[in-house]
């Protein structure tokens, strides 16, 4: 999964999105992600394979239908990841999640919304990776059905800390470094400290504004423990590529971030 | 990577980022100082690339409730900015204090820190138009006739008309956060001051937060000819690309918002955007090189 027949190190972008929806901002926009466009965007940056999910959505039935179809359309390009809302779809969450794993070749789950007794025993289950972005200090209104009302404020260790102890199989990643747009500076050091103290939580490298928190955690955890990811098409890759390249890793190091650590991670469906 | 800057940035944070100076400085008006903050010009035909918008020294809030609580009420390592600003091939960068009640001091460290690196730093002064009522255009007066300070920044509330009308007769331009994050607000004050150069910080809206902030700006921009957007913190960057295709490069001046930002990420923002050279140039220096250029002497 690592290495090409080249011995190219294959770069893998573990977290784009793909479809119609609305941005996760407490400010929503309308948006409608084309393959195409991350495909372009993604070749400009270096990057040979994205992790691609559905855009933040009321439903995701569908959406996730979407991406099992463009994966198998481009398997060499895209690694698809389910997207579900535990709090919306609760009880019918992981006959879905079975199915789109187990029939449509999906490899991954994204969470909108905190992940549910449901939805662990399910991934624990399927062996699969979660994805979720604790959504910072925001009276944000879940855009699910049936999930109205306000979260809580929380940050990363609230929101990891009892779900990722309670399931050490479970491999979970943080996006963002802990806080999207650095906008919560010490959410960066809780998802730092949840990556050092907890060996199933990784943390992923996109939209970080203040680029020393990710100095700081390259300094502070595993190397292992930290995957590339670019928010495309939402943001460009190449900024983000840009981000860990300066960074200044070892190749060896480099190598894991930006595809070997992801690529273990999802390894055992993908090969 | 970063160890290297370990060394400096303890002895700076040793002290409490409390700079030590003199008060030669202080005492000087004549030409020696405001050498210290000298804007590189135009030299071999290179335009020099100048960051627009940093923030150094030290916050003085002891016995607020904002004291060290957040890294922009801390401290601002000149040095940092200096060796990550020189690895981006950046010549001149502009400073200008980090949050603080009243300004008189502040902007006495960033005069200092523009005479310890001299041609490095181009420092900006910042007041409070709230808690320096009255004595701004005496301070601001100083700050630019002894210190040589260029400019007024990082201005986090709505400017009153003491202030702007200081900032008119020394033709210098003015740097300001959206007011309570919204552009909507320089519309009160900017028509009373055609000729004041207004810099909107972050395109509107810093870390993209809020994108209809981003449209506003260019909205600005393109209404005013004296209203330029700077570019610093812009995480979505395809609307620095619609502020650039629509308002052509002279309304756009790159800006890093160093230390909390790192200049070499925001102006690889600018250098992906693969623009002709002479635009690329404009937006990296040129512009702001024109903003400065016009500032006088007032007797």
């Amino acid at each position: 999964m690592s290495e090409n027949r080249n011995t190219v190190p294959l770069v893998i972008d573990c977290n784009a999105a793909i479809g119609e929806g609305v941005t996760w901002e407490p400010k929503t926009r309308p948006v409608n992600y084309d393959p195409a466009v991350l495909l372009r965007y993604s070749a400009q940056a270096g990057i040979r394979r994205s992790c691609i999910m559905p855009a933040r959505s009321k439903f995701y039935r569908e959406k996730n239908k979407e991406i099992a179809h463009l994966c198998e359309k481009y398997p060499e390009k895209f690694i698809g990841f389910a997207a579900h809302n535990p709090q919306a779809e609760t009880g019918t969450l992981r006959q879905m999640l079975i199915e789109e794993v187990k029939s449509m070749g999906l490899k991954g789950l994204r969470t909108d919304g905190h992940p549910t007794r449901e939805v662990l025993d399910t991934v624990a289950e399927l062996n699969i990776p979660v994805m979720y972005y604790p959504l910072l200090g925001v009276q944000q209104p879940p855009a699910g059905p049936g999930t109205a009302g306000p979260q809580e404020y929380t940050g990363p260790a609230r929101a990891y800390y009892i779900m990722a102890t309670v399931y050490p199989s479970v491999n979970f990643i943080l996006p963002h470094l802990g806080s999207y747009r650095s906008s919560e500076w010490w959410a960066h050091i809780e998802a730092i400290d949840l990556a050092k103290r907890l060996s199933n939580v990784y943390v992923e490298t996109s939209g970080v504004l203040s680029h020393k928190y990710l100095e700081m955690a390259v300094r502070e955890v595993p190397v292992d423990k930290i995957v590339f990811g670019s928010n495309a098409p939402e943001e460009d890759p190449r900024v983000e590529m840009f981000a860990v390249k300066l960074l200044k890793l070892s190749k060896q190091q480099e190598t894991a971030v930006l595809g070997g650590n992801i690529g273990k991670l999802v390894a055992q469906l993908v090969a | 990577m970063s160890e290297k800057y370990e060394p400096s940035r303890r002895e700076f944070l040793s002290r409490g980022g409390i700079l030590l100076f003199g008060n030669a400085l202080l005492d000087a008006s004549g030409p020696g100082t405001r050498a210290a903050t000298a804007i590189v010009t135009e030299q071999e035909g290179k335009v020099p690339v100048i960051d627009c918008h940093a923030h150094a020294g030290i916050a003085r809030l002891s016995g607020t409730e904002d004291d060290l609580t957040d890294p922009w009420n801390a401290v601002a390592d000149p040095e940092m900015i200096f060796r990550r600003a020189k690895e981006a091939g950046i010549d001149q960068t502009v400073i200008f204090p980090i949050y603080n009640r009243t300004y008189e001091k502040a902007n006495e460290d960033i005069a200092e820190i523009c005479r310890r690196y001299p041609g490095r730093f181009i420092g900006f002064a910042c007041h409070s138009p709230a808690t320096e009522a009255g004595r701004i255009r005496t301070l601001l007066l100083r700050e630019y006739q002894a210190w040589g300070l260029r400019g007024v920044g990082e201005l986090e509330e709505d400017p009153t008309p003491e202030l702007l009308d200081v900032v008119k007769e020394l033709r210098i331009p003015i740097l300001i956060h959206p007011p309570r994050e919204h552009v909507a607000p320089f519309n009160d004050f900017v028509p009373s001051y055609p000729d004041v150069n207004f810099i909107v910080a972050h395109l509107g809206s810093s870390g993209s937060e809020d994108f209809e902030e981003h449209l506003a700006a260019i909205n600005l921009a393109k209404r005013y000819p004296n209203v330029y957007l700077d570019t610093s913190n812009v995480v979505i960057t395809r609307y620095l690309e619609m502020a650039i295709e629509e308002l052509g490069p002279q309304k756009i001046l790159f800006a890093s918002d160093e230390p909390e930002s790192d200049c070499r990420l925001e102006i690889f923002k600018i250098r992906n955007l693969k623009l002709p050279k002479e635009h690329e140039e404009m937006i990296l220096g040129g512009n702001i090189l024109r903003l400065l250029g016009g500032s006088r002497r007032v007797p």
